[in-house]
């Protein structure tokens, strides 16, 4: 319990970070860093692999991805863009509060909050993997197809697509 | 306060943070980051539901952000990949700047 109070305003405050700075690197970065605080949090309470998974993939690959694509689009006026407001502040929260009102009224009002809070074991990593690949085994062939998709998909959205009149030239 | 309260809480603020963050940013990058912000507050339902509510041997929580991680950064480099494109088109992320579907 300990660790998840000292956890949880970190985390948010690293999340208030990244909506809130205007620089878009600090923003990255600190979605980076909130992310993972996540995995830590995962660590503590028992779900290890979960931890590492979110690691490897949020702050790994996420993560530096989005640092990646804000440093080819970097703007020209990167000074300008960093000078202007947000897109209307007072819109966005009043969209806002309201969601969160429901979640914290569904919250206070709802009944697994009464729960036992029972000590699961932690997870078993062995556990997972059996359940992967015979429960859950159609699943994960579907996430690989798709996994594939986006690759070959990304790959062929990011190309260099050659304008239809420098090729006549040619020859 | 039980720490799934403590967890459920935490995921309603982080969501509502990601949700301020796809409404109010300019740069459709940041626009990715909301959503993982999103994404992740979800996780932590999973997660909290699974280590604190009644016991699971089919472990169905852990399971589904399993998946949901793996279709989360399927969804980044997609959507990373399409800004990439709409940028080489305009010169621009900024969404303000963005109102026209020829490019």
């Amino acid at each position: 319990m300990i660790p998840l109070l000292i956890l949880s305003p970190l985390i948010l405050l690293a999340a208030l970070g990244a909506v809130w700075k205007a620089r878009p690197v600090h923003a990255a970065l600190l979605l980076a860093l909130s992310l993972a605080l996540v995995a830590v949090l995962y660590l503590t309470i028992g779900a290890d692999f979960i931890g590492l998974v979110q690691f490897m993939v949020y702050v790994g690959a996420v993560a530096i991805l989005i640092v990646f694509s804000l440093l080819i689009t970097r703007p020209s006026d990167e000074a300008e863009e960093i000078q202007r407001r947000p897109r209307s502040m007072v819109t966005g929260l009043i969209c806002t509060l309201p969601v969160l009102a429901v979640l914290l009224i569904a919250l206070v009002k709802g009944d697994p909050l009464t729960l036992p809070a029972a000590d699961a074991p932690p997870l078993s990593i062995a556990r997972l993997g059996e359940l992967l690949f015979t429960t859950h085994a159609p699943a994960v062939l579907a996430v690989g197809v798709l996994l594939t998709a986006v690759m070959i998909g990304a790959a062929l959205f990011a190309r260099d697509i050659e304008k239809p009149k420098s090729n006549q030239p040619e020859k | 306060m039980n720490p799934l309260a403590l967890l459920l809480t935490l995921s309603s603020l982080l969501f509502a943070l990601g949700l301020l963050a796809v409404l109010t940013r300019r740069n459709a990058i940041l626009i990715l980051v909301g959503i993982e912000l999103m994404l992740n507050a979800a996780n932590i339902n999973f997660i909290a539901f699974w280590r604190y509510g009644p016991p699971d041997p089919e472990l169905t929580g852990p399971m589904f952000v399993l998946f949901s991680i793996a279709i989360a950064a399927a969804e980044a480099a997609v959507g990373l990949a399409i800004i990439l494109m709409v940028f080489r088109h305009t010169r621009s992320t900024d969404l303000n700047k963005l109102d026209s579907l020829h490019g």
